[in-house]
């Protein structure tokens, strides 16, 4: 081609680029995500970043109102039987799934049915479960095997959670992902397209039957404004940042908290906390090593630390976070000071002398942290050091965050590894209540109040029995609270409906622009 | 000029054959469990070892390798564990991403980079090639990532311009979404243009140095017909062989740009995979890059003999 055709080729092509419309029509929400989740199968998935997307498309039986009290959704409502073991599920009647078929009990227990055996959560309830039977067109009847009283949050906590599918998809699922053309819920956004690396679509179901009353939480009526929702990855924090001041997106997650101040100062974007602190754990491992079972060495570095200058390091802005020792956040229904006299002390001389009578001989201590997330590194860092100081010899390893994962589930690998937990509902669903969960504390001190803090389901008793078990994580030392981090997010000032804050993971029905 | 080919296409397969070896050793050397990653942080050892089953990953590495390479000589390079699809599916989605933004990153190199290294290498040592070498040493040595956010916040931001990152498919909105590839060409063009600026006046001080262009000047010709007839025509000789591997690497080497402008390309592809352990993907897209940087060579060796009729083709 000779230089002229090519000269006029691109001013054409540049012609075109300057008065096209944009590619994204005017009623599509564009949400820059930090990657890509790995499924968006809401029952073995417990992945933050998937709920955020799927929890539009997915629905269960429950769900929270803005008080985190659990709340009907695609239930009409349920009673139980005054030995607390038969529970009754009445279903909403008329409610569509996105593949046009009407939701009836065969979908619900064949969902549930899955979730109890392969559910990233399901085995919580389901221990506790004789049996479940559809009693009816619309009904589902639990037969427990004794009373279970955090059964209503874990039905309401669709990460990892009963997500309700048409039989025909889930019936015979395992706990391998379900494929995305199977993505069938009853939502009010339903899924498109997932165009890897590039962006996940959902659209607006018009055939979707709202729950009635004043929208409260995710509890109450929801509607899709928009037509589309796009969620884009963005992993780069800078560029979602400018993608949000330049318009190019309406709402993006997981903002550097460095940059907190200058945005709630800047007019051209709104910030949104999430409501729900995360906060992290450093576990130690209770089937190997010097720390198995030596509850009094555990105590003397937890006495070493002082969480907040790990804090103030690793987050930045005060108003991001709080040294706080309660498992979950002031305000809670569950929020107790039991124990956290010992939540940071950072008492170096106290921890060298408990070190020493515990028996503690300067061998290595195998500190595992994963650089994929830079406020576990900072925090490590911090602590790594305050440890030095009391005498303990820490071999910090550094690896990614796959590494990481695969190294925890081997005990003779590590006697510590920092992670971090988002908010739930029931303490039941914090990962140090499962006794197979990596650091695998299952103490008889823990089994008998663990066993009285789930057979009960009287909300005064629970919360005082949780806060004997906490109690006793201060005592035995499974993991160290490092404290809550309240994440944010950015918005475009032209969002209406966001509130403030998110609940739990951020929802666009009864959202618009 | 057949033959040649041909015979250089064959010497690909042990190219190939050696490639898949290391790259499938190097893969599955990386401590990291695909089942693990994939079934998240909630699962038992049991399920991942039920996993990991499934995926066949439990068998010795030298099975799996001849099951995977059996599989690549009929066509079949797998199926993503993370996506489900095929891999060459895989690739192809961002195959478009990547060879639109190296295509345009290309325009611009040679838009930019011919033009100024010829003016460079016409005016050597005045105060127009000071500002031109100048200019390129600055820009070969500024950070991708630097540049790219600078150029999001002055045409993105502030000025409204141009979209500040993201890539909607042409398939999506047609030839105005190019304007997505606006500023991650110019960042990736950035540095590769000052290579080629530097390069092209070298070679052409190298080839105004040499017998025939003293003749040429001897003759009165006029100046710019010898720059541009017996200088600048010899000096592409090498200009050309550093176009066929820079296109090669815009491919392969675009990672960082890539990631600053959320473009969905191969090498975002590359490091995603990575992360996720997803090893078919990540053999494959390699293996891709080594058949993509030996057609290159080849087409760069087929080059040379239409450049200069001296080099002849065994």
């Amino acid at each position: 081609m000779k230089l002229k055709n090519w000269l006029k080729t691109a001013l054409a092509v540049g012609a075109v680029a300057a008065y096209a419309n944009g590619a994204y029509a005017e009623g599509t929400f564009r949400y820059a995500t930090v990657g890509e989740p790995p499924s968006l199968d809401q029952q073995v998935i417990t992945s933050d970043l998937a709920t955020t997307i799927a929890h539009h498309i997915f629905e269960g039986l429950y769900t929270f109102n803005a008080s985190n009290a659990p709340v009907p959704l695609l239930a009409a409502g349920d009673t139980v039987s005054e030995d607390g073991k038969t529970i009754v599920i009445s279903l909403r009647q008329g409610v569509k799934f996105h593949n046009g078929e009407d939701m009836t009990s065969a979908d619900v227990l064949a969902s549930l049915e899955r979730w109890g055996e392969f559910g990233s959560r399901g085995g919580l309830l389901f221990d506790h479960v004789e049996s479940v039977e559809a009693s009816g067109d619309y009904e589902i009847t639990f037969h427990l095997k004794e009373p279970f009283g955090p059964w209503k949050n874990l039905m309401a906590f669709i990460n990892g959670g009963p997500a309700i599918y048409p039989a025909s998809v889930v019936t015979g699922a395992t706990k391998e992902p379900i494929s995305s053309e199977n993505y069938i819920g009853t939502g009010p956004y339903k899924f498109a397209v997932w165009e890897p690396n590039r962006k996940i679509e959902l659209v607006r179901f018009d055939d979707y039957q709202s729950p009635e009353g004043a929208a409260d939480g995710y509890g109450g009526a929801r509607v899709a404004e928009f037509d589309k929702l796009d969620f884009m990855p963005v992993p780069d924090a800078g560029t979602r940042v400018a993608g949000v001041r330049a318009g190019d997106y309406d709402y993006a997650e997981s903002i550097p908290g460095d940059l907190f101040d200058d945005l709630a100062a800047d007019s051209n974007v709104s910030t949104v906390l999430n409501g729900s602190p995360l906060f992290g754990l450093v576990f130690m491992n209770s089937k190997a090593g010097p720390l198995e079972s030596n509850f009094a060495l555990r105590r003397a570095i937890q006495t070493a630390l002082d969480k907040t200058p790990a804090m103030q390091v690793a987050i930045g802005p005060k108003g991001l976070w709080r040294a706080n020792g309660s498992f979950l956040p002031e305000g809670n229904v569950w929020y107790t000071d039991a124990g956290t006299e010992a939540f940071s002390q950072g008492n170096a001389e106290a921890a060298r002398a408990m070190a020493k009578e515990a028996g503690y001989d300067g061998e290595p201590i195998k500190f595992m942290v994963s650089t994929n997330y830079p406020f576990h590194y900072d925090s490590a860092i911090v602590y790594t050091k305050q440890l030095a100081q009391a005498g303990f010899n820490i071999d910090l390893q550094v690896y990614d965050w796959a590494t990481l994962i695969e190294k925890r589930a081997q005990p003779d690998q590590w006697d510590l590894f920092f992670t971090h937990h988002g908010f739930v509902p029931d303490p039941i669903l914090i990962s140090v209540m499962n006794d197979n969960y990596p650091g695998w504390w299952a103490t008889p001190e823990k089994k008998a109040l663990k066993d009285r803090f789930t057979a009960s389901s009287d909300p005064q008793e629970r919360q005082a029995i949780w806060a004997e078990i906490q109690a006793l994580i201060y005592e035995q030392v499974p993991t160290m609270k490092t404290g809550d981090i309240y994440t944010y997010n950015i918005a475009s000032p032209a969002l209406k409906g966001l509130g403030e804050a998110t609940l739990i993971w951020p929802s666009f029905w009864n959202v618009s622009k | 000029m057949f033959a040649y080919s041909a015979k250089r296409i064959l010497t690909l397969i042990p190219t190939l054959l050696a490639a898949s070896v290391l790259v499938f050793l190097f893969v599955h050397l990386i401590p990291g469990d695909p089942a693990a990653v994939l079934l998240g942080d909630t699962a038992t050892p049991e399920e991942v070892a039920q996993l990991t089953k499934e995926l066949g990953l439990d068998k010795s590495l030298v099975v799996q390798y001849a099951l995977w390479l059996g599989n690549v000589v009929q066509g079949d390079l797998g199926h993503s564990l993370f996506f489900g699809d095929p891999v060459l599916t895989v690739i192809g989605r961002g195959a478009e991403t990547s060879i639109l933004l190296a295509s345009l990153t290309m325009f611009w190199i040679v838009l930019i980079g011919i033009p100024v290294g010829v003016l460079s290498a016409s005016f050597k040592g005045r105060w127009v090639d000071q500002l031109t070498s100048g200019g390129a040493m600055l820009f070969a040595s500024v950070p991708t990532f630097w540049l790219g956010l600078y150029l999001i916040l002055i045409f993105a931001v502030s000025l409204g311009w141009l979209p500040s990152s993201g890539f909607p498919s042409l398939s999506d909105g047609g030839l105005s979404n190019l304007r997505y590839l606006v500023l991650p060409s110019l960042t990736l063009a950035a540095p590769n243009a000052a290579l080629i600026v530097r390069l092209v006046r070298a070679s052409m001080l190298d080839v105004s140095r040499e017998d025939h262009v003293r003749t040429a000047r001897a003759k009165g010709l006029h100046p710019a017909r010898v720059a541009v007839k017996h200088v600048f025509r010899n000096a592409l000789i090498a200009v050309a062989a550093a176009f066929g591997f820079t296109f090669a690497a815009l491919i392969s080497e675009a990672v960082v740009t890539e990631t600053v402008f959320s473009l969905p390309g191969i090498g975002q592809l590359v490091v995603q995979s990575i992360l996720r352990r997803d090893y078919p993907v990540i053999q494959g897209v390699i293996l891709v890059i080594v058949v993509l940087y030996s057609v290159i060579n080849l087409l760069v060796d087929l080059a040379y003999a239409r450049l200069d009729p001296r080099v002849s083709l065994k």
